[in-house]
């Protein structure tokens, strides 16, 4: 399911990331990528803020929509 | 010998920089407030040592320009030594940059910085263990409380005397091979760092296939020969992976965790407040305004408007809140203060009575009519008391917005911004130049560098002046003594930045609208935590801005000063001597031509109305002039107080806005050229010239009619939203349309 549906505090994994080369690369530098661990801690509006290993990373919608998580 | 900084985005390389050199460089609590490589020196080794402070980085795959910076300073100039400094409070993700650093063939050492936090939060990281598997030297250090420093230097002033050859740690991973036969090929034409290109060769990094063509077809070749996984050839990716679970499998050992630990920290619990769906944009207006009635309001908290709180007492409140006693020229009585002053207006009223004290000393012992005490006086301490009596508001200003800063809380605002900002065609990124805009337009357009959209980089440059900076404030400041009803000053000054906000938002999206396939780019933001703003960090802050106020005060502003006295105290035939009358000065006779120019905005009007034409444009050269040369002009005292004899309110505002929109100063408008693209800079000129003279003439209207009557002008301002909204919407449509078309 997109992230943007996923639930509070709950440890996720990363299944699919459907954004362009560019974005994807970034992501992953970031600790965003396929297998890895993600939760999501708020939302608003489906703009949303996510825990990567020990950090807080904010990603707007249209981002958030195109990863997907199980 | 030269050490280079390097780490992640907000990991404290600035202020390691700081603390190691003793500079002030800008320190902000959010990622990408360093956009360009900066030099000092360490004075505590055996030699001196400089030090290069670097944007930060997440990889060395750079993302945005600014990143390019650092990873070319890394791999061009060849540093001595390059200190990885690493967030503590975040390992592994920190670890990801340091294990591409380790495959480059330089001298490493590893600072682990925010130890004190990571101590604070009760956590352990067992930096010895680091050390055997990194195969680097690891320092633990906390830069803000200066510990571990001089551990750190010696130890980086050894390894640089070092050689050290690169290692991957991908190099017994399935990839391995491959990795080493492009090595090979890479060495043997005599490429230095050859490990580390051929791991970015292999992850398709976009720079390398340029630098080394042929050698990227051998390794396609080699990727073809090995199977496919589930990663399905997608190398970027799997090297992303290795790496990512060679430190997890490594060093989830190294930190331990404490027991108390919660899911959710502090800085969570926060953000679920500031960052609410409903009540984050009220929030934020509610700080912001709360920080300007701190700064310009002279009724504090409103007890006079609402309470009806007056300080009359001629006595020691008056001295105390530096008000003065106001005592009426016509009745000889004194006058009702308007209730308690904020800490800004305090300040200034404090300041403006020592500088005006001063300047009154000073002229006693001048002769009277000469020519240098017209210039000394009422030319160069006119000028400069006028601007030097709201350094204190200006400060206090600077202060609020450094703790905001500081705290961690404009990177929120940049998240929350972007939901607003998104609809108009800039990403909630373009919000953190644009706030930076509310100090200096320059380090603000230089700002722009972190975003990576050539087209949203363009809009937010061009956009930056609205958001009006410290030189603006004292012409806000000086209005709002004069606006009538001066008890609404910090509301006046309030809407001013607020209408620099939403005008801004305008023009994005017109902007947006003659784009037709422009979509901004995705919102991927590193979220700092909070934590208290820092003394020292707030005081270099403050010490900056003070420095820099000095230094343009002393050169470019004086200068300037002097300039207009010569003007308005010489007619054309300046080899006459001086006019009596300014009326017949050069200044007057510029002005009076340039006054038909702004004459149907309202503040051009009037027997005066050549000076406020003048001023404005002496702003060009810096936005502090704006006043400088209106307290020449005898347009006003250091407060104000006399403008609002000549001015109506309308007036008052359009002028206000005309200057809020117009060009920058000098120095902004060079920036804007070096920063922006090609293309788009006479356009940003020809915006920044109609835009404002289109929106002052507007401002004029609307209030001429409000002053007429309330209503019909709250009617014209909806028929005006609705045309703009609907053309908006037309726009939107035929995008829209075009989209579709362009994906179709």
């Amino acid at each position: 399911m997109p992230i943007t549906i996923a639930p509070l505090n709950t440890i996720l994994t990363i299944v699919k990331l459907f954004v362009d080369e560019k974005t994807k690369r970034h992501l992953e530098n970031l600790g965003v990528l396929v297998n890895s661990e993600i939760m999501v801690i708020s939302k608003n509006d489906g703009n949303i803020i996510v825990k990567v290993k020990d950090g807080r990373l904010a990603l707007n919608k249209d981002v958030a929509l195109k990863i997907f998580v199980r | 010998m030269r050490f280079a900084l390097a780490g992640n985005p907000n990991c404290g390389k600035t202020t390691l920089f700081n603390s190691l050199t003793g500079a002030t460089g800008h320190v902000g609590n959010w990622p990408g407030v360093t956009v360009d490589k900066r030099e000092g020196v360490y004075k505590k080794l055996e030699e001196k040592v400089s030090i290069i402070d670097l944007p930060g980085i997440y990889s060395l795959s750079p993302y945005t320009p600014e990143e390019v910076i650092s990873r070319n300073f890394i791999l061009d100039e060849k540093p001595d030594c390059i200190i990885n400094v690493v967030d503590a409070t975040n390992l592994e993700r920190n670890l990801y940059l340091t294990t591409q650093l380790l495959e480059i063939d330089a001298p490493i050492i590893i600072a682990l910085n925010m130890m004190d936090e990571v101590k604070k939060s009760g956590r352990k990281i067992d930096s010895k263990t680091l050390e055997k598997e990194l195969n680097v030297k690891v320092v633990e250090i906390s830069a803000l409380k200066n510990q571990g420093l001089n551990e750190l230097m010696k130890a980086a002033y050894l390894e640089a005397k070092r050689e050290r050859t690169g290692y991957s740690v991908l190099e017994n991973s399935r990839i391995g091979k491959v990795i080493d036969e492009t090595k090979e090929d890479l060495k043997h034409k005599g490429i230095s760092s050859p490990l580390f290109h051929a791991v970015k060769l292999i992850e398709n990094d976009e720079i390398e296939i340029k630098a080394h063509p042929e050698i990227s077809i051998g390794v396609e070749e080699l990727k073809n020969k090995e199977p496919k996984d589930e990663f399905n050839g997608d190398y970027e990716a799997i090297v992303a992976d290795l790496r990512y679970k060679y430190i997890s499998s490594k060093f989830s050992s190294v930190v331990v965790k404490s027991e108390k630990e919660e899911t959710l920290t502090k800085s969570d619990k926060i953000d679920k407040v500031m960052t609410h769906r409903i009540w984050s944009i009220p929030l934020f207006l509610v700080i912001m305004f709360v920080v300007f009635h701190l700064v310009f309001s002279e009724d504090l908290l409103f007890l006079n408007s609402i309470f009806g709180l007056e300080i009359t007492s001629e006595g020691w409140i008056n001295f105390l809140t530096g008000m003065g006693a106001e005592v009426d020229e016509l009745t000889g009585e004194v006058a009702a203060l308007a209730g308690i002053p904020s800490p800004g207006v305090f300040l200034q009223n404090w300041m403006g009575f020592a500088t005006g004290s001063l300047i009154d000393l000073f002229r006693s012992f001048m002769p009277e009519g000469t020519w240098y005490t017209g210039l000394i006086c009422d030319g160069l301490l006119t000028g400069l008391d006028s601007i030097f009596s709201f350094l204190p508001q200006i400060l206090l200003l600077f202060l609020f917005i450094s703790i905001l800063e500081d705290s961690g809380y404009m990177a929120r605002v940049a998240f929350i911004m972007d939901r607003a900002f998104r609809k108009f065609g800039l990403s909630g990124k373009a919000f953190i130049p644009l706030l930076m805009g509310f100090g200096c337009s320059v380090p603000a357009m230089m700002a722009a560098k972190t975003l990576e959209d050539e087209k949203e980089r363009d809009m937010t440059i061009r956009l930056t002046p609205f958001f009006s900076c410290g030189a603006k404030a004292p012409i806000w400041a000086m209005l709002a003594v004069a606006i009538a009803g001066s008890f609404l000053g910090d509301i006046f000054v309030f809407s001013i930045y607020i209408l620099g906000i939403v005008v801004a938002i305008i023009a994005a999206i017109i902007m947006k609208a003659f784009n037709k396939n422009y979509e901004a780019p995705p919102f991927i933001m590193e979220l700092p935590s909070y934590h208290a703003p820092q003394f020292k960090n707030l005081m270099a802050h403050l010490w900056e801005k003070l420095k820099h106020f000095v230094i343009k005060a002393s050169t470019i502003i004086t200068a300037a000063i002097i300039l207009i006295w010569f003007l308005s105290n010489f007619g054309w035939a300046f080899w006459n001597g001086m006019v009596d009358d300014i009326e017949a000065s050069i200044l007057a006779s510029i002005g009076k031509a340039l006054k038909y120019f702004f004459y149907p905005l309202g503040w051009a009007q009037g027997v005066d109305g050549w000076k406020f034409s003048v001023a404005s444009v002496t702003g060009l050269i810096a936005k502090e002039d704006v006043v400088a040369t209106m307290a020449q002009l005898g347009l006003c005292d250091d407060a104000g107080e006399s403008i609002a004899f000549l001015m109506t309110n309308s007036r008052i505002y359009a002028f206000a806005a005309y200057n809020l929109f117009t060009f920058p100063c000098f120095a902004a408008i060079a920036t804007a050229k070096s920063e922006s693209s090609k293309k788009a800079f006479p356009i940003t000129l020809l915006f920044w010239f109609f835009g404002s003279y289109v929106i002052s003439l507007v401002v004029f209207l609307v209030g001429l009619l409000f002053e007429a009557s309330i209503i019909l002008g709250i009617l014209i301002i909806l028929v005006i939203i609705g045309l703009i909204v609907l053309g908006l919407y037309l726009l939107k449509r035929r995008n829209t349309k075009a989209l579709k078309a362009k994906n179709a």
